[in-house]
């Protein structure tokens, strides 16, 4: 258990947006095959801590180590941080599968042309093997038939699967979820969650920010609870749905009707 | 003190960073070379007839938004509800105008049609013929015209940007046709279409100085005889330049204006 | 109809005493000075939007005033300045380097002068459209890693396209149209071959339908054209209508 890769470490992270701090000092550890769900309110900054890892927005403080290697960050003369090394950064990145809460497809590709797109423009692979695994992929989320469809053509749930297949064709070190399914009508939801879970369940490092708690109760090797910028509990799914510490998690977890 | 005066320069660096204190000191020194290093003695002399282009001008550039505007509601109109020879009639009038340059249409409209009007037999015992005689008459068409072809393409995308739903719910009350027009589809068209006809307004400013060519009396006509008269190049042109610029501001202002107005309503 | 009878088609004819090869060989020059304009104005553009949308904050101010000062005079008037004033500074710099008084060829005027028109207007159509990309199109391009060179090739580029393209075909009918302008200084073109033959044979609506023919004519055919650029480049997107 101990001699398994650090995916991403966070140590110490802040992130302020003029006079609003929304993390407040937030460190976490994913190794390899971990499956960490962040759940809390809305405003609990779990967005924003995801996306601090692969530096969307810049952490004001901290260390972010992706793989073992630590970002490295120089002042940016406004009295915060920005990567030092954006040739480190941008290598780096490329490894994180990300997957966004509006799939941010790119409408001018196709669903192939945006699955083989980063492994062929970022990574330099040859384009017919980038192709050969895009259609491997695009057929284990159900999507072959559409290869040649723009993404304006998909349904929500289609367009989230098609935007799972673009993560995994980086062969990432870790997968980042944005709500994944927080855009989607409700009968889509579970196509996609499905697709989730099938790739916790074969040891895909994860982290993912969710609203659906028996998702994250079902896939997910560690919870994180998120309030007010700070990490208020953490533990495996068992303890902290069955036995919630904090007052806040309990009134979090409560049934709303 | 410092604690105090830091935030207070940073503050002020803010609004007026270097690079702004050295654009402004370069337009004071521009104004400043303007003003004393060229020769404006001859402008008490054209002050008189200036200030009377310039009420030309307004006068021309009000009368010619308003009839072309009054004139681009059915043109919009045309090419959402119908969709036989109304329609293609209104296409091709706004594809026409638009498509041909302004001081064209103001040639063809002063010394075309104006040469055929005075061709008509027994026209100049008619009450028109004062107005015939004059150029004005013949740049407020063109000109109303040619707004109208503008502001008419703009109106069609408003009418037919209003939802169904708005309209059909003043159905649904059993409102006219007449009053689901004017009460629902024209005012919600109009505040679609606000800021682009107001952008177009502004251009239709800026073609005035066109209607000088039919030989009209506005600002632009006064400026070119001063400057045939003075044999000075650039100084009445720097001049109706700067009216220009502060009429096309203070009409920004006032239409965004309006437009704050209308946009507090919508929400 | 009168209208038949006043006019005498024959002055239309190609050959000497008719203008019709007059008109079209100011045609020819509309048509090329609005595509020389045209052509350097989208060029400004470009460069002119990258600095509003990426610039440091002193190239913005300095291309918010170019815009704005450019946008808010009458096209007529700033011909006017733009041609005497830079008739004067090319002959000041011809005396600086030993030349005579030089004669400033009304092409190259017109071309400059319809740029730097052409150049602010099509800064702020570029810019437009550069910051109409949905956001996440580029913070998907910065997830996975991809250069700024990248992103703007792979991913900008070929956004900010078909989103430029009406507003850029709208250009250049008004390009086309600016030129008529140019008759107002003197240059020889549609205008004001148009306006010639008109004073000479007095009829005027004869001549002047003709020119606004002509022009329509243009106007159209480059419809046509950017059209099919537009259906082109406009991959993915789905016509909304």
């Amino acid at each position: 258990m101990a001699d398994r890769k650090v995916a991403v470490q966070l140590t110490g992270l802040r992130k302020r947006f003029g006079d609003l701090e929304v993390l407040k000092g937030v460190s976490l550890t994913a190794h390899s095959g971990d499956v960490i769900a962040i759940i809390g309110g809305s405003g609990s900054g779990k967005s924003t801590l995801l996306r601090c890892i692969n530096f969307l927005e810049t952490p004001t403080a901290g260390e972010v180590r992706l793989h073992g290697e630590l970002v490295a960050m120089k002042p940016d003369g406004e009295g915060g941080f920005r990567a030092a090394d954006p040739a480190q950064l941008n290598r780096l990145r490329a490894r994180l599968g990300m997957v966004f809460q509006s799939f941010n497809l790119w409408p001018h590709r196709t669903v192939l042309e945006n699955v083989i797109e980063a492994p062929v423009h970022v990574l330099g692979q040859n384009r017919d093997a980038a192709i050969a695994n895009a259609e491997r992929l695009l057929d284990r989320v159900g999507l072959l038939a559409k290869r040649d469809v723009y993404p304006e053509m998909l349904s929500g749930g289609q367009k989230q699967r098609a935007a799972i297949a673009r993560a995994l064709a980086v062969d990432p070190h870790a997968m980042l979820f944005d709500e994944p399914t927080s855009a989607l009508d409700p009968e889509l939801v579970g196509e996609v969650l499905s697709v989730i879970a099938d790739l916790a369940r074969e040891g895909r490092t994860m982290i993912l920010v969710t609203h659906e708690m028996q998702f994250a109760r079902n896939v997910a090797s560690e919870i994180i609870f998120l309030r007010n910028g700070l990490i208020e509990e953490q533990g495996k799914p068992s303890d902290v749905f069955d036995n919630p510490k904090s007052e806040a998690l309990r009134a979090f977890l409560a049934p709303k009707y | 003190m410092t604690a105090l005066a830091l935030p207070t320069r940073r503050r002020l660096r803010k609004v007026m960073p270097v690079y702004r204190m050295i654009y402004i000191a370069i337009g004071l020194a521009t104004l400043y070379l303007i003003v004393t290093g060229l020769s404006w003695d001859w402008l008490p002399k054209y002050l008189p007839k200036l200030w009377t282009g310039f009420q030309i001008s307004l006068a021309i550039w009000a009368a010619s938004v308003i009839f072309g505007f009054l004139i681009a509601l059915p043109l919009g109109l045309a090419q959402v509800l119908s969709r036989g020879p109304l329609r293609w009639l209104s296409v091709a009038y706004c594809t026409t105008l638009r498509g041909t340059p302004l001081l064209m249409q103001l040639w063809l409209f002063y010394y075309g049609l104006g040469a055929m009007m005075t061709q008509i037999p027994g026209i100049r015992s008619t009450v028109l013929w004062p107005y015939l005689r004059e150029a004005w008459p013949f740049a407020v068409l063109a000109l109303s015209l040619n707004f109208a072809a503008y502001a008419g393409e703009i109106m069609r995308g408003a009418f037919a940007g209003v939802g169904r739903g708005e309209i059909e719910a003043g159905k649904a009350f059993g409102m006219s046709s007449t009053k689901v027009f004017f009460r629902i589809w024209l005012p919600l068209a109009l505040r679609q279409a606000l800021p682009t006809l107001a952008g177009e307004t502004v251009m239709q400013l800026k073609a005035i100085p066109l209607v000088a060519t039919v030989t009209v009396p506005e600002m632009y006509a006064v400026i070119s005889q001063s400057r045939h008269d003075t044999l000075l190049t650039y100084e009445p042109l720097l001049l109706i330049a700067g009216i220009y610029l502060s009429l096309t501001f203070l009409l920004v202002q006032a239409l965004a204006a309006v437009e704050r107005r209308f946009s507090l309503a919508k929400r | 109809m009168d209208f038949l009878n006043i006019t005498d088609w024959s002055l239309l004819a190609l050959n000497s005493p008719g203008w019709g090869g007059a008109l079209l060989w100011g045609a020819v020059k509309t048509v090329q000075i609005a595509l020389g304009g045209y052509i350097i104005g989208q060029i400004i553009g470009v460069c002119g939007a990258m600095g509003k949308v990426y610039g440091p904050p002193w190239l913005k101010e300095l291309l918010a005033i170019y815009t704005t000062l450019i946008r808010a005079v009458p096209e007529l008037i700033l011909i006017l300045i733009l041609f005497y004033a830079g008739t004067a500074a090319l002959n000041t710099l011809a005396a600086k380097i030993g030349m005579g008084p030089i004669d400033v060829n009304g092409a190259l005027a017109g071309v400059l002068v319809i740029s730097t028109v052409q150049g602010a207007y099509s800064t702020e159509v570029i810019r437009a459209a550069i910051q109409s990309i949905p956001s996440g199109c580029h913070e998907a391009a910065a997830a996975y890693g991809m250069s700024k060179w990248t992103t703007f090739k792979r991913v900008t580029l070929p956004l900010l396209v078909p989103r430029a393209l009406p507003g850029m075909s709208n250009l250049w009918v008004i390009a086309t149209k600016e030129t008529a302008l140019l008759s107002v200084v003197g240059f020889s073109e549609l205008a004001l071959v148009a306006k010639q033959a008109a004073g000479s044979t007095k009829y005027y609506m004869t001549f002047f339908l003709a020119a606004c023919a002509i022009y329509l004519t243009i106007t159209l055919i480059s419809r046509v054209f950017f059209n099919q650029v537009e259906a082109r480049f406009s991959r993915g997107m789905v016509k909304h209508k």
